[in-house]
C-alpha cells in the first residue's frame, strides 16, 4: 500500500514536471534562443532601434499608470466587497472575474463603442477637446480593464482571514480608526496589494487584444511593445520579435520572482 | 482527504493527457481520411485558404462550382473554407495548414508558400499571370467629402485625419502605402523627374496625419466606421463592399493610383496528397469563368476577364494614371525600399 502511494506520488510529480517543461519552459526557452540567435550585437540592435525602444518604454510607463490606478481602486473594491453588506454584493463579487473570461479584443471593442467619436460620451469629450480613443488614455483604460481582477482577488482572502479580535483589541487599547487601519489592517493586506499589483503590471505589459484595437499604434506615441512584436511576426522578422519579447519576459520574470520572494517572507513570519 | 485530492489530481492529469493526444490524432485521421477519398470517390473535400475580402464573392462562386462539378463528374465537392488576413493565411499554409487552394491578396504571399516548397509548378503560367481579381488603391471619405480630398497630396494637408492599415502587420496594406509613395513619384515625375526623395517625403508628411495604424484593412474600415478619421486609404473593393452594405462613403480614385492584383494558386503538394488535384485545378480555372468574374465584380472587385470588365465599365472607370507594381520596381524592390527594418516606412515614423 505504501509502495503504491509512493508510485502514485512519483508519477504525479513527474507528470506535473513534464507538463511544466513542455507547456511553459520549452516555449519560453525557445524565445530566448530565437531572440539571442543573432548574437548580442543583433539583439541590442533589435531592441535599441528607436521604434522598438520607444514602444518598450511607453508600455512600461502606461502599465505603471494602469497598475497604480488598479491598485488603488482594487484595494477599495476588495474592502467594500469584504466589509460591507449591500444588495447586489454577491452579484458584484462574481462580476469581478469577468474580464478574465472575456476575449480581450471584446473589451477593447467596448471601450471603442463607449468612448468613440460616435458615442454620446465620446462626442461630449471631443467637444471639450479631450481625446481618448486611439490615444494613450485608451491604452491605460484597456490595461485597467484586463488586469482588473488581480488586486481585488489577492486582497480579498487576506481581509477575510483577518481575525476580528485583532481589530477589537486595537480599538480597546484606544487606537483611532485610521490608526487601526494603518497599524493593524493594512499590514495584513500589504502582501496582497503588492502581489496583486505586480501580477497586474506584468499582465498589462503583455496585453495585446484590447490594446491593438483602442490604440492608434503609431510608433513613439501609441505603439505598445506587444503590438510592435506582433508587427515583427507579421512582417516575418521573428528574431526582432523575439528580441523585444526577451526584454519583456525578463522584466516580467523579475517582477514575478520578487512577488514570490515577498510572499515567501510573509510565510516565514 | 489528502490522498483523495491527489488521486483526483492525477486522474485529472491523466484525463487531460488523453484529451490532448486525442486532439492530436483526430486531426491526423481527418486529413488522412481526405487522402483516401481519391479521385473516384463519391465525395471529396477541397480546403480553401483565402484572405478575408473575397469571402462574400465565394458565397456565390462555391455553390456554382459545386453544381457544375456534380453535373460533369457526378462527384460531390465539399468545401472547408478558412478566411484570414493574407499574410497570416500564407504563413499558416506554409507552416502546415493543408489548404488545397490559396487565394491571397498579393504575390509575395503566394511566394511564401512556394518558398516553403508546397507549390511546385509555375503558378504564373495560368491566365492573367495567375491573378483572379484586380482593384485599385482608393480613398474613402465621409459622405460628400467634407474635407475636399482629391489626391494623395491632400492626405498631408493640416487637419486631415488619415487611417492606413499598418503595412508591417498586414501585407495587403502594403498596396495602400505603395499607392501613397507611388503617388509622390508620379507627382514629381509630372514636375520634371521621378524623385524617390520627394515620394518618401510625401509619405512622411502623410504619416504625420495618421490617426491610427490598424492591424489590417478590415480593422481600419471598422475604425473609420466608428467615426475616427476623415479619410481611409484602402482598396476600392473594400469601400464598394461597405457601401453595398448600406454605408454612404464617398469613394475617390485618384488620377494616379496603383493597380492591385490578387493571385490564386493550387497548393500542389497538398492537393496531390489529398488526391483532389483534378477538382482543385478545375476550381482554380472556374475562378476565371465569366460566372465567377461577375460574382467578384458584384462584390466590388475589378474583373480580370476583359469581356466581363466591359460589362461593368460604368462601375469601374480606369483612372488615367493607373500604374502597376512594376512602376515601383517590382515587389522585391518595394520591400527593400519601403518595408525592410529601417527602410522608408520606418524612417518616416521614427523621425516623428
Amino acid at each position: 500500500m505504501i509502495q503504491n502511494k509512493r508510485w502514485l506520488r512519483r508519477s504525479v510529480q513527474s507528470t506535473v514536471l513534464v507538463y511544466f517543461l513542455l507547456l511553459i519552459l520549452v516555449p519560453i526557452l525557445g524565445i530566448y534562443v530565437q531572440g539571442l540567435s543573432g548574437g548580442w550585437a543583433h539583439f541590442a540592435e533589435s531592441i535599441l532601434q528607436p521604434i522598438a525602444w520607444d514602444s518598450v518604454l511607453l508600455t512600461i510607463k502606461l502599465a505603471v499608470i494602469a497598475t497604480l490606478i488598479n491598485t488603488a481602486l482594487g484595494t477599495m473594491l476588495a474592502w467594500a466587497l469584504v466589509r460591507y453588506r449591500f444588495p447586489g454584493r454577491r452579484l458584484l463579487n462574481s462580476l469581478v472575474d469577468l474580464p478574465f473570461a472575456l476575449p480581450t479584443a471584446v473589451g477593447g471593442l467596448m471601450i471603442l463603442l463607449l468612448l468613440g467619436p460616435q458615442s454620446w460620451l465620446g462626442s461630449w469629450l471631443a467637444g471639450h477637446n479631450i481625446e481618448i480613443v486611439y490615444q494613450q488614455p485608451a491604452i491605460v483604460l484597456a490595461m485597467i480593464f484586463v488586469t482588473f481582477p488581480f488586486v481585488i482577488r489577492t486582497i480579498q482572502p487576506l481581509l477575510e482571514e483577518l481575525d476580528p479580535s485583532e481589530e477589537e483589541a486595537s480599538y480597546t487599547l484606544g487606537a483611532t480608526r485610521s490608526g487601526t487601519f494603518w497599524r493593524v489592517i493594512f499590514p495584513a493586506m500589504r502582501p496582497g496589494v503588492i502581489g496583486g499589483a505586480m501580477l497586474a503590471f506584468s499582465r498589462a505589459l503583455a496585453e495585446f487584444g484590447a490594446v491593438v484595437l483602442v490604440a492608434g499604434n503609431i510608433p513613439g506615441k501609441t505603439l505598445t511593445a506587444s503590438v510592435q512584436i506582433y508587427g515583427n511576426v507579421e512582417s516575418s522578422n521573428p528574431s526582432g520579435a523575439a528580441a523585444v519579447s526577451v526584454l519583456l519576459l525578463t522584466l516580467s520574470f523579475l517582477v514575478l520572482w520578487s512577488v514570490n520572494l515577498l510572499t515567501e517572507r510573509k510565510d516565514a513570519r | 482527504m489528502k490522498n483523495k485530492t491527489k488521486l483526483a489530481l492525477s486522474a485529472l492529469l491523466l484525463a487531460s493527457m488523453t484529451v490532448l493526444t486525442a486532439c492530436g490524432s483526430s486531426t491526423a485521421t481527418s486529413s488522412s481520411g481526405d487522402s483516401t477519398g481519391g479521385q473516384d470517390a463519391k465525395e471529396i473535400t477541397l480546403i480553401l485558404g483565402a484572405y478575408s475580402t473575397p469571402q462574400e464573392a465565394f458565397k456565390v462562386i462555391i455553390p456554382a462550382f459545386q453544381k457544375q462539378w456534380k453535373e460533369k463528374t457526378g462527384q460531390t465537392v465539399k468545401f472547408q473554407e478558412s478566411y484570414e488576413a493574407s499574410g497570416t493565411q500564407a504563413r499558416a499554409i506554409a507552416g502546415g495548414f493543408e489548404a488545397d487552394i490559396a487565394v491571397l491578396s498579393l504575390e509575395a504571399d503566394i511566394d511564401t508558400i512556394q518558398k516553403a516548397g508546397l507549390i511546385t509548378t509555375d503558378w504564373r503560367t495560368k491566365p492573367h499571370n495567375g491573378m483572379i481579381t484586380n482593384s485599385v488603391a482608393a480613398l474613402g471619405t465621409r459622405e460628400g467629402n467634407p474635407k475636399g480630398i482629391k489626391d494623395w497630396e491632400d492626405l498631408a494637408k493640416p487637419g486631415v485625419g488619415v487611417l492606413i492599415p499598418n503595412p508591417k502587420t498586414s501585407g495587403g496594406a502594403q498596396w495602400d502605402v505603395n499607392a501613397i509613395y507611388g503617388g509622390g513619384l508620379k507627382h514629381s515625375e509630372a514636375q520634371g523627374k521621378k524623385d524617390p526623395a520627394y515620394a518618401a517625403d510625401l509619405l512622411k508628411r502623410v504619416q504625420k496625419n495618421v490617426k491610427a495604424l490598424d492591424k489590417s484593412g478590415r480593422a481600419s474600415m471598422t475604425t473609420f466606421e466608428n467615426g475616427t478619421g476623415d479619410v481611409v486609404v484602402t482598396y476600392e473593393n473594400e469601400l464598394i463592399g461597405r457601401n453595398l452594405e448600406g454605408q454612404h462613403y464617398t469613394i475617390i480614385v485618384p488620377n494616379d493610383t496603383i493597380l492591385i492584383e490578387n493571385p490564386a494558386a493550387v497548393v500542389d503538394k497538398n492537393a496531390d496528397k489529398h488526391g483532389v488535384r483534378q477538382a482543385a485545378d478545375a476550381f482554380l480555372d472556374f475562378l476565371w469563368t465569366p460566372e465567377a468574374q461577375q460574382a467578384f465584380a458584384d462584390k466590388g472587385f475589378r474583373p480580370v476577364d476583359p469581356a466581363v470588365a466591359k460589362q461593368y465599365e460604368s462601375q469601374y472607370k480606369t483612372p488615367p494614371g493607373l500604374y502597376d507594381i512594376k512602376y515601383l520596381g517590382g515587389w522585391d524592390q518595394v520591400r527593400k525600399d519601403l518595408y525592410q527594418d529601417g527602410a522608408i516606412w520606418d524612417q518616416g515614423l521614427a523621425g516623428k
